[in-house]
């Protein structure tokens, strides 16, 4: 085992491999950053330049422009409130109000620090634990899908912010959208309302880009300020993130790497379930919530380290089965085969060495991706400082061109257009959007999980779900203890800052990982609209 | 050095960049698009990112990809329909996409006028497997399984209508079986749920078969890819083969001058016998199996009738 993991080391420590990373990783931030092109579609592009390179340096390419991409969508996200995936969507919930204090650039370093935290430490634990990953993926199937989806839901709902009835309502709005177009199961056409357009159904890029940043650009417009930023700081970047900042937040990522790594054995919606479900922890640990949603650095660190917690696990099925569980892993698995390696429990016994080479360039890809992203978030922290007559049509163009760019289809403008008018008239009415994101992404995988369930029963669904998926009743009686639990601890905590603001003792600062510092208080609640 | 010559060069072919001598008046005089109706990391992806990887060397113009996925592969479709029938846009679609769509719903184009097929440069057969340890050794003790107990076998496939349905559908109509249908969300999960048993048996491409622990049980079509099992045609369901396996086409928006679908229909051949292409697909587990464009055309229309009779059976 030991001669394995030095021949690996050995394998992986040369100039060409460390480079292509390199270049993978800034060529998928880049692409990541820009709204509609994913990473997927970045690594697509790019595979066949592995098929002409030794697998030891195409392959760690790869899963640099995998890395990058992931990150890079948190980029536009925190500066000028696009999530380009969905995995982004909770990173704009502290990230552009940081941004409009005059800190984007301690959020976006926060960002990347907590990325590659956290994608180190799931990445590390995969490789120890491997095998023991691939046998729980495979007690994983549509049932226990659905009771995790299910659980996930409920824990977002009682943590978030807001009225709740209010949160409930852009829900249900946001699983009826989803529910247009074609019933997964039966692949029957629905709610279209006799568009054909409407058969196709609503995709996630217009939705969210119409979402969050028609109405950004909307408000943008209507201040008066030529500037993006409000705070009167001479560098409208800020100032750099500080070690103190980060061991602040140390529990914070840890706890979302774990929640990350844990959900990572979800195939398809991980990411952005741990993305939401690290930062609903986050503040729910938090000694003052309401701070959340204001420009808390913590409410960066706990969706960007927990999505990316999630990519270590998502190799395993790759890696031991030689099944990709989505899109991204399939293109993994075609570099593989065109090299002539099939992935599987086979390579790992007759190409050990270059097994764990690869998987060792996950760990070097996330050091060199810290090193990367150090040198050029200042660069990208400083384009909200351009004019405002210029940022807004640069926003403008990236909205629009992305939404067509993604797959060249003209009616996903009108969707992009139409959610733009929803998304501003939900700010203007305090409604948070967010909830009905979470509604849309997490709908379709739901309903379709329940309808397998079903199938998967011939008829007997409670008794199928009993004597055979042990894990998904588990999880079944787990969501309203986890339920009561969260709510008790709201109520004392609630309780206890009742009793402190009324002896009014502020000079204990909080231990927890939720200090920033003074001006963290500034009042935001103008340009944060519904969140706050 | 050479490394990055070659990453550039590959880089350079793929965003249109490689330039190219080509006079005025020759066919194509700028880059190809073609149109996958599929997503990006799919067998399509994979497959089309090798051809036009080669292809742009014999035509002397870039083919560039566009992935254009969406209400299971008409958004593609019919964008292709409606591009101009100049021979630059082309698409990379299946016989499933192509032939079956019409009857199962509604479509804004008619494939059979609106196109014309430039090639089939390969085929996929699906594989029923079932686990290494299932109760059935054979095909046989699956189909008197499954005729003893009406709904108790599970299938799962790959999506509706889609390249593992088709065939088993076929099939399970030809040994009148009724298994109780599943869908996942692609080839993979579908494996996966085999192999944790949540599911009797299904299909898989050649190319995913080895070193898995999978007892392949009848391969779909004339030969079998897999030395020591039985084909379709071996235990005489012919009928399903021609049906049953995936046909990968490119085709062409009906209208293209006859001089440049033949420059088209040239290029997919000198494909084939490029050495280079060969390798990549010998590597990635697909055949290449070319049949020829006008050949193919005859074969799209026997598919359309018996996919209707299919379609109307279920």
């Amino acid at each position: 085992m030991l001669d394995t993991l030095l021949a690996a080391t050995e394998l992986l420590l040369r100039l060409d491999v460390l480079l292509m990373i390199c270049g993978g990783l800034v060529l998928g931030m880049l692409v990541g950053a820009l709204p509609g092109f994913t990473t997927v579609m970045a690594m697509a592009i790019v595979l066949p330049i592995s098929f002409f390179l030794e697998p030891i340096v195409g392959i760690p390419f790869l899963i640099g422009v995998y890395k990058g991409g992931i990150f890079g969508g948190s980029i536009p996200a925190i500066l000028v409130n696009i999530p380009g995936t969905g995995a982004s969507v909770a990173t704009t919930f502290d990230g552009p109000a940081l941004t409009r204090k005059g800190q984007s650039r301690k959020a976006l370093e926060m960002a990347l620090v907590a990325s590659a935290v956290g994608d180190f430490l799931s990445s590390f634990a995969t490789i120890l634990v491997i095998g023991a990953i691939a046998a729980i993926a495979l007690l994983i199937g549509p049932p226990e899908v659905a009771a995790i989806l299910l659980l996930s839901l409920l824990v977002i709902a009682v943590t978030a912010s807001g009225s709740p009835i209010k949160g409930l309502v852009m829900l249900l709005v946001g699983a009826f959208l989803a529910m247009i177009g074609q019933d997964p199961i039966g692949a029957l056409a629905r709610f279209d309302f006799g568009f054909h357009q409407l058969q196709a159904g609503i995709d996630l890029l217009p939705l969210i880009i119409g979402l969050f940043a028609i109405p950004e650009i909307l408000l943008a417009l209507e201040s008066r300020k030529a500037s993006f930023v409000e705070a009167r700081q001479t560098r409208a970047e800020g100032d750099p993130l500080t070690w103190r900042e980060i061991t602040a937040s140390r529990r914070t990522i840890l706890r979302s790497t774990l929640i990350g790594g844990t959900i990572g054995m979800i195939p398809g919606v991980g990411q952005v379930v741990a993305a939401f479900m690290g930062y609903s922890a986050a503040r729910n640990a938090a000694k003052d919530p309401s701070r959340y949603g204001k420009g808390e650095l913590d409410g960066v660190a706990a969706p960007e380290a927990a999505n990316n917690a999630v990519n270590g696990p998502t190799m395993v099925p790759l890696l031991t089965l030689g099944i990709p569980g989505d899109n991204i892993t399939a293109i993994l698995l075609g570099a593989f085969v065109a090299q002539g390696l099939r992935p599987g429990p086979q390579l790992f016994e007759e190409q050990g060495v270059l097994v764990y080479a690869i998987l060792g360039s996950m760990l070097i890809a996330c050091v060199l991706m810290l090193l990367i992203g150090w040198v050029l978030m200042p660069l990208f922290a400083r384009i909200v400082s351009i004019d405002k007559a210029y940022l807004v049509p640069l926003m403008l163009l990236f909205a629009v061109g992305g939404t067509y760019v993604y797959r060249s289809n003209p009616m996903d403008l009108w969707f992009m257009i139409g959610f733009g008018v929803v998304g501003y008239v939900a700010r203007k009415l305090a409604f948070d959007v967010s909830p009905l994101v979470m509604g849309f992404i997490l709908t379709p995988p739901l309903e379709y999980a329940v309808g397998q369930t079903v199938l998967l029963a011939r008829g007997d669904v409670a008794g199928y779900l009993v004597g055979e998926r042990p894990i998904t009743i588990a999880v079944l009686l787990l969501a309203p203890l986890l339920t009561a639990w969260i709510l008790v601890r709201q109520h004392r905590r609630m309780r206890a800052l009742g009793r402190e603001s009324a002896s009014k003792v502020d000079a204990n600062a909080p231990q927890e990982g939720t200090e920033t510092d003074g001006n963290a208080r500034v009042d935001l609640n103008r340009s944060t609209g519904g969140q706050g | 050095m050479r490394l990055l010559e070659t990453t550039f060069v590959a880089l350079a072919a793929m965003v249109g960049l490689a330039a190219t001598p080509a006079t005025a008046q020759t066919f194509p005089e700028r880059p190809i698009t073609m149109i996958i109706p599929l997503g990006a990391g799919g067998s399509h992806d994979l497959n089309a990112r090798v051809i036009t990887s080669v292809l742009p060397g014999i035509l002397g113009q870039p083919v560039v990809v566009q992935l254009m996925p969406g209400a299971g592969g008409q958004t593609g479709t019919a964008a292709a329909a409606q591009a101009p029938a100049d021979g630059h846009t082309l698409i990379f679609t299946h016989n499933f996409i192509d032939q079956l769509q019409q009857f199962v719903t509604d479509l804004p184009y008619e494939p059979n006028e609106d196109f014309v097929s430039v090639a089939r440069p390969n085929t996929a057969q699906p594989i029923l497997v079932v686990r290494g340890d299932s109760p059935f050794a054979t095909f046989e003790d699956l189909v008197a399984h499954g005729r003893e107990n009406p709904g108790d076998l599970r299938f799962g496939h790959s999506g509706n209508w889609g390249a593992f349905m088709v065939p088993g559908l076929a099939l399970m109509q030809a040994v009148e079986v009724q298994p109780t249908l599943i869908p996942y969300q692609g080839g993979g999960p579908v494996i996966q749920a085999l192999l944790a048993g949540d599911i009797d048996f299904t299909f898989a491409f050649p190319s995913v078969l080895s070193g898995q622990d999978l007892r392949p049980l009848l391969a779909v079509g004339e030969t079998s890819p897999v030395e020591g099992v039985p084909t379709t045609d071996e235990l005489g369901y012919g009928d399903v083969s021609e049906i049953g396996i995936m046909h990968r086409v490119v085709l062409a928006p009906a209208g293209v001058p006859e001089d440049r679908l033949a420059v088209l229909r040239d290029a997919f051949s000198k494909l084939d016998e490029d050495p280079t292409y060969q390798t990549l697909m010998e590597r990635l587990g697909e055949n290449t199996d070319l049949m020829g464009g006008a050949e193919y055309d005859e074969v799209r229309g026997r598919q359309a009738e018996r996919y209707r009779a299919l379609v109307d059976s279920f």
